[in-house]
């Protein structure tokens, strides 16, 4: 397959590339790979959690780590994201903690946090929708600094393979690039949209489309943490100096199904798990730190205590979670008093309010 | 122990089938371990175990299907069962049965459209580009009167009928005019007015007089007789006494009211009140007159007290002060009331007799008509003498045709001859 | 006619035989092919009749609606599926700029027999954008046909008519009856004609879709607890509006409400209550009530219980309209 950067294979070794590289640490990298143990925990954790009935539904990231992590790890505090309903890994790096997407899944929410509280908009399940929100925070960073100014700071999109055939993925493209919007389009290709191979939505590979909207695309090995680190940072480093949007074409594989509602024994091949399984974004680094001695056997076996704690404080605060209030749906409707939605509360409440036979 | 229950796995299933089990009773399970597989509408999915502990019992069998919410699997466990059960999204599972609203009372105060409620006293004002709106969209935008309250099949029956739902009295809960409140304003317009005649209230003493009018006629059976009578020797008696006690006002009334209450003294049934509830005749000790005056205001019937005590001079002063005062309205209250036998004079309106109504209470009352020459049969020879009509009325549960005419008979026999009957 | 079939299954039906009846018949959406739909709708038909005739689509609403509206130019006459009621938006512009309006724009020459199926409504548990009611929107728009079954056999014939119809049909599933069974057998009513489910001569419940069957047992409940007698009516078509029954019906009960998940404010409920209210105005005992969801976005699956009609505020409908 022609471009595509890897810095880590999946055995471990360490590449290099002129124009993309890592200058990262031990300590660095320790962190990289607690980041992805925790997130694939914390995934796993929640799938189980879906199966005994204590949430509505999950859409698992198994096999995504390394490019929700190294996204996620190239991201600046002044910076802002824009995912799907998929990057738990993502919002692990912006500190939501991880009971408030189990709040949303579990049906107490459809939020569960405040976006500016993180840089990071709350998840959206229409597709595609959120890269165009992504084109216009950027011309605000943009309006903010200067039109004629560096940014400053950057804007990462986070979508799919399948979000790449939506319309307002495509008008987000042709905005940033007539924009010069300081924006990262940063396309998960897991291979899947449901149950739809990639060539469903694509006769060349996704990364070439930016091209024909006038911005540079790249595509990177999605399970390689540091070549997605190194990539990424290239590209928001060129957001923020006012050279406008690219994207970044991650090539990784949705180990797991859509949902927790999909059966992807019904259109997918054993073999296919198998040969990903090969590429396994956490296997490479831990064998990798391994070798180099940057990591040892005691280091990871205290990364996976501290996954096991996490998980029973995850079960139980999801257990835990209070059902909202009945007249909670009147609260936001609108952000200022509305004659109609306060009529309807006041009604709801003399209703609840009768006696219970 | 907890009890493992069947999840909703896929957004609104409702069942499932088991396809197989991975454990069985007596072994130990870890949580998030499998315990079974089962088969959905949409796919096989596996099942993680909650808890970790013993397992204790399988609920259901491979093949068997398994409702949403149905128990898979139990488990002894180290720890409590949870507080709050795990809530299946969709369908729920929870230990309580969902609880019914008792419905309200089919009486119109609350609506399912909230709009019937009062406007929002909540709201408050609210600036845009400078124009404060305050008010709720929902509030009345005009005070002036609101249509009459009624359902559209009752506004057609009223259009039929030609009633004009303004004037109907609305008896409906929330001020609405019902079809009978129309229907009764329909019967009583047969005599409703045109427009053009005077509309006088009834009010104070007309209305004391109708009503007392009303009670009276409707409950006593009343009887009346009369009798013509030749009162020349009383013409000339009030003559004398006119000039002999001409401070005071003598009238046929006066010999008329003395005569009767002699025969009242005579015949104390006559000055009793019937009553009926207690199925008793209440016989009067004293007499007391009622004189039915005409005043501006109306009929009045002031009371003469203990007539039956008086000269015929001292009734003749007490009629002249009652009456006097009973015309200057200066009566207390107390003496309209409460007189045992009444005497009412239509001869002062050129009237000969009638059929007096009997005052609540009483059970007799004579009406004395106009004096006036008549031709009188005299010796066998056709005379011309002063004549006046005598009518009594009286209540027959009280008073029978035999008393009552004998009463009368006196009485105009006292006319007739005055001194005669003054003697006893 | 045989065993109880689901819902579900019994659409599927109805695309088998369909397809195997006219060549030109098109099934195509997100994942209706090899998957065979995510409530498995479309099962087995990609089998059958390959990548020519059952399309498994780009991640594209709008694309689906436009390529639909052109295959039927062509001759086609294309049954789409839009995945979830949620993500029918992206395809609005399709759907009301063009699909409804090209029979018009082209002076009746050019003929657009399109059905557009979506899963539609709430109670499944779900996230948001999978529980939505968007009849409203598209049956406001002149040149769309709305219609929408509530159980098995209604399913099946509905959607075979609507296939038939050579005006485009947006076909309304209630996904959260999906699962419930029913026999297939002869349906005596016409695509667009209402039905009398349950005659009573009390109130009138007006109803479509996944509130038929809250409805019926609405009706059990009042009969069995205060001896009321329910009339239950299933719209079964949303645009055209077929009121003649519930006119009729209204004439003798005097009372009638309205009940549907879709908010009430600006819901279907206006215009039937409307129009309720014009033809039978003199025999009306009481306004006609709606029952639907408040204005407010759908809530968190916690809340929906709350949020849609159910047995209780619809019977509390019933017993406001009762006591005027």
């Amino acid at each position: 397959m022609s471009e595509l950067l890897q810095l880590l294979t999946p055995e471990g070794q360490r590449l290099h590339h002129p124009d993309y590289d890592v200058d990262i640490s031990g300590e660095e990298l320790r962190g990289l790979y607690r980041d992805m143990v925790l997130v694939r925990r914390l995934d796993t954790e929640a799938h189980a959690l879906q199966r005994q009935g204590e949430l509505g539904l999950w859409p698992p990231l198994l096999g995504q780590e390394a490019a929700q992590i190294g996204a996620g790890r190239a991201l600046r505090p002044d910076d802002y994201a824009f995912p799907t309903y998929r990057e738990h890994g993502v919002a692990w790096t912006r500190g939501v903690d991880p009971v408030s997407l189990l709040a949303l899944f579990r049906g107490v929410t459809n939020g569960g946090y405040d976006p500016a509280d993180h840089g990071f908009a709350l998840p959206t399940i229409v597709i595609g929708d959120q890269t165009l929100h992504a084109v216009g925070y950027a011309m605000g960073v943009q309006r903010d600094a200067g039109l004629d100014s560096p940014p400053g700071s950057g804007v990462i999109s986070f979508f799919g393979d399948g979000a790449s055939s939506q319309g307002d993925v495509n008008e987000a493209f042709v905005w940033a690039a007539v924009n010069n919007a300081p924006v990262v389009f940063f396309c998960q290709n897991n291979q899947w949209a449901i149950s739809q191979p990639l060539s469903r939505q694509t006769r060349i590979p996704l990364y070439r489309r930016a091209e024909g909207f006038g911005f540079p695309g790249l595509r990177v090995d999605g399970n390689d943490v540091l070549a997605v680190l190194a990539i990424t940072r290239a590209a928001l480093d060129r957001a923020r100096r006012g050279d406008g949007p690219s994207l970044i074409e991650a090539y990784t594989y949705r180990m797991g199904a859509h949902t927790t509602s999909d059966d992807p024994t019904r259109y997918r091949v054993e073999t296919e798990l198998e040969q990903w399984r090969l590429k396994d974004p956490i296997e490479r680094v831990r064998a990798y730190l391994l070798r180099t001695g940057a990591g040892d056997r005691a280091f990871m076996d205290e990364v996976d205590q501290q996954a096991d704690d996490m998980a029973a404080r995850l079960r139980q605060a999801c257990r835990d979670l209070p059902d909202p209030a009945p007249d909670a749906m009147f609260a936001h409707v609108y952000a200022e008093p509305q004659d109609l939605v306060q009529q309807e509360q006041r009604w709801w409440r003399e209703y609840l309010g009768a006696d219970h036979g | 122990m907890q009890t493992f229950r069947m999840p909703d796995v896929g957004e609104g299933l409702t069942e499932a089938e088991i396809v197989r089990w991975f454990v069985e009773p007596g072994e130990q399970v870890d949580v998030n371990q499998i315990v079974c597989e089962i088969e959905t509408a949409k796919a096989l999915v596996e099942l993680p175990c909650p808890f970790e502990g013993t397992v204790a019992q399988l609920h259901a069998t491979t093949g068997e299907i398994v409702p949403v919410g149905g128990d898979l699997i139990s488990v002894e466990t180290a720890d409590e069962p949870p507080a709050r059960e795990p809530v299946l999204v969709g369908y729920g599972t929870s230990n309580e049965k969902p609880v019914r609203r008792r419905r309200r009372p089919t009486t119109p105060q609350g609506t399912q459209s909230p709009e019937a409620g009062p406007p929002g006293a909540e709201t408050k004002p609210v600036r845009h580009g400078g124009y404060e709106v305050a008010r709720s969209t929902e509030e009345r935008l005009t005070t002036e009167q609101p249509r009459p309250r009624t359902k559209p099949p009752v506004r057609k029956l009223a259009k039929e009928l030609g009633i004009d739902l303004a004037a109907v009295d609305p008896t409906g809960p929330g001020a609405v005019i019902t079809r009978a409140d129309v229907e009764r304003a329909a019967a009583q317009r047969q005599s409703a007015p045109t427009g053009s005649e005077q509309i006088i209230p009834v009010r104070g003493v007309m209305r004391s007089m109708a009503k007392a009018m009303v009670d009276s006629a409707f409950s006593a059976p009343h009887v009346t007789e009369w009798l013509d009578v030749e009162v020349g020797e009383s013409l000339r008696l009030l003559d004398r006494l006119r000039e002999r006690h001409p401070d005071h006002k003598w009238s046929p009334t006066v010999l008329a009211a003395h005569a009767l209450v002699t025969a009242a003294v005579k015949h104390p049934r006559v000055n009793a009140t019937f009553d009926a509830e207690a199925e008793v005749i209440l016989v009067h000790p004293a007499v007391h007159l009622g004189l039915a005056v005409a005043t501006e205001r109306g009929l009045l019937v002031p009371r003469v007290a203990n007539v039956n005590t008086m000269s015929l001079v001292q009734l003749a002063g007490a009629i002249g002060t009652t009456t006097e005062a009973a015309r200057a309205g200066t009566l207390p209250p107390a003496d309209l009331t409460g007189s045992t036998i009444s005497l009412t004079n239509v001869g002062v309106f050129g009237v000969d007799g009638g059929t007096p109504i009997l005052p609540p209470g009483q059970v007799a009352i004579l009406c004395l008509g106009r004096v006036v020459e008549r031709p009188w049969v005299v010796n066998g020879q056709i005379a011309v003498r002063p004549v006046v009509t005598l009518t009594l009325s009286f209540d027959h549960r009280c008073v029978d045709g035999q008393l009552g005419s004998q009463v009368l008979s006196e009485v105009a026999q006292f006319l007739h001859d005055p001194a005669v009957g003054m003697a006893g | 006619m045989g065993e109880p079939v689901t819902l579900a299954a019994a659409l599927n039906q109805a695309l088998h035989d369909a397809m195997d009846d006219d060549p030109k018949v098109l099934v195509m959406g997100e994942d209706v092919g090899r998957l065979g739909g995510v409530f498995r709708v479309t099962e087995g038909l990609h089998a059958k009749h390959t990548d020519a005739r059952v399309i498994d689509t780009p991640l594209s609403e709008s694309g689906i609606v436009g390529a639909a509206i052109g295959l039927a130019m062509r001759g086609y006459r294309p049954v789409c599926e839009i995945q979830f009621d949620g993500f029918v938006f992206p395809a609005f512009d399709q759907i009301t700029t063009q699909l409804a309006k090209m029979h018009a724009r082209s002076d009746g020459a050019t003929r657009l027999p399109v059905t557009i199926r979506i899963p539609y409504g709430g109670g499944i548990g779900a996230v948001e954008h999978h529980s939505e009611s968007p009849e409203a929107y598209f049956a406001h728009t002149a040149g769309l046909r709305i219609v929408t079954c509530s159980h098995a056999r209604d399913g099946y014939q509905m959607l075979r008519q609507a296939i038939t119809c050579d005006d485009p049909v947006i076909f309304l599933e209630p996904k959260r009856r999906y699962w419930d069974k029913a026999e297939l057998g002869d349906v005596g009513e016409g695509l667009f004609q209402s039905r009398v489910v349950r005659a009573g001569g009390d109130v009138t419940v007006v109803c479509y879709g996944p509130m038929v069957r809250t409805c019926l047992e609405v009706a059990g409940l009042a009969h069995e607890e205060d001896g009321l007698s329910l009339e239950v009516i299933d719209l079964r078509s949303l645009s055209p509006l077929d009121l003649g029954p519930v006119f009729d019906s209204v004439a003798r009960t005097g009372r009638a409400i309205v009940v549907h998940e879709a908010p009430v404010f600006g819901g279907l409920g206006a215009e039937i209550a409307s129009r309720i209210s014009e033809k039978c105005f003199f025999s009306l005992e009481a306004p006609v009530l709606r029952v639907g969801a408040p204005h407010a976005p759908y809530p968190p699956s916690k809340l929906e219980h709350h949020y849609l009609p159910d047995v209780d505020r619809i019977l509390d409908a019933v017993d406001t309209v009762r006591g005027m």
